[in-house]
């Protein structure tokens, strides 16, 4: 009887990860199945770059560990120089800027939509008890499904810290702002917060790692399971691939933890 | 860090007459007890916690500011 094996590599990208975690498992390909648990990113506010990491997990019990598959991989590591590949926008010169919008004051023009005004004047009173400087402004989004978002843009210096990792962060803040908003102006308030173009350059990223991981999927033919995202990201996965010929794509697992898989087409 | 989870708090409850935090601790670990009327507890810990583990969130990376860590707990009115 063969124990489930599992492997993680940290590499620079997914098929260099893939190609190490074969070789030391001395496995052909077809025995592991491969789950990305941080696509990595180039880091975007002095944080440095992280590293991909991947695990591996070894899926057919019993088979006797065969000739490492490494001339495959180290092609596909040729083929594919992922890091490369990816545009993720310029990390940004950090920007100073002129002392922030005063928190307990902000300065509302006349004629200013009142939930918009209160809306900036809680985000803005957040951001100041969280010991931050930064400007907020606020505007209606597209309506979608018969609700229109509330955009808020934050702008300032040193504000990586409330993206945090992944934006996590970011979004526990979308997450209270809402519920802070929605109490105050009594009715359900959907709030999209984005701190200097963060969401876009993200969507982006997002974009293309759907695109490069199905390709992937399409030339292995192998499911591939992505990290944890939350459901505003999922949907940037499934959206890209839902017209793509040769993949399909699924959310599995429970919240927080709820992930995207890649699947070949049958 | 009081402030912080004392304006969150009466934001989003139905009695900011009854929201109370205390800190305890100084230096560099503070832990902060957050009690609300009992009708406020779900606003403010909401559906399996997801509320107060934002907020969470929130305080970490305001103590992270100033080099602090800091803890919350929602307590059961008196």
């Amino acid at each position: 009887m063969t124990e489930r094996t599992t492997l993680e590599i940290i590499a620079p990208t997914v098929e260099e990860a893939l190609a190490q975690g074969l070789a030391q498992l001395g496995l052909p390909a077809e025995a592991v199945s491969v789950e990305v648990l941080d696509a990595g990113n180039k880091g975007l506010f002095g944080l440095g770059g992280r590293q991909v990491r991947v695990r591996l997990t070894v899926n057919v019990p019993g088979e006797e560990p065969a000739k490492p598959a490494a001339p495959a991989s180290k092609r596909e590591k040729e083929a594919a120089p992922v890091s490369k590949a990816e545009p993720v926008g310029k990390p940004e010169p950090i920007k100073k800027i002129e002392p922030a919008k005063r928190a307990d004051s902000p300065s509302v023009p006349d004629g200013h939509d009142p939930v918009l005004d209160k809306t900036e004047a809680i985000i803005s009173k957040l951001l100041f008890h969280m010991g931050m400087q930064a400007q907020v402004s606020a505007h209606y989004g597209e309506a979608r499904e018969d609700r229109r978002p509330i955009m808020v843009d934050i702008r300032g210096g040193d504000l990586g810290v409330l993206i945090g990792r992944r934006g996590e962060t970011l979004n526990a803040f979308q997450y209270v702002a809402s519920l802070m908003v929605g109490k105050e102006t009594n009715q359900f308030a959907q709030l999209i917060v984005d701190v200097e173009g963060h969401r876009d350059r993200r969507e982006r990223q997002l974009r293309q790692l759907a695109r490069r991981m199905a390709e992937q999927v399409t030339k292995s033919g192998r499911k591939l399971t992505l990290e944890p995202m939350p459901a505003a990201e999922r949907r940037i996965i499934h959206m890209e691939l839902r017209d793509h010929p040769a993949v399909t794509t699924q959310s599995t697992g429970d919240e927080p933890h709820r992930k995207v898989t890649i699947l070949p087409k049958e | 860090m009081k402030e912080l989870i004392e304006f969150i708090a009466k934001s989003l409850v139905g009695h900011p007459d009854q929201v109370e935090v205390r800190e305890y601790g100084n230096g560099d670990h503070i832990r902060l007890e957050l009690s609300v009327a009992k009708e406020d507890m779900g606003r403010v810990i909401g559906k399996s916690g997801k509320v107060a583990n934002s907020i969470r969130t929130l305080l970490r990376v305001a103590a992270e500011r100033e080099g602090r860590q800091a803890t919350l707990d929602v307590i059961e009115p008196e």
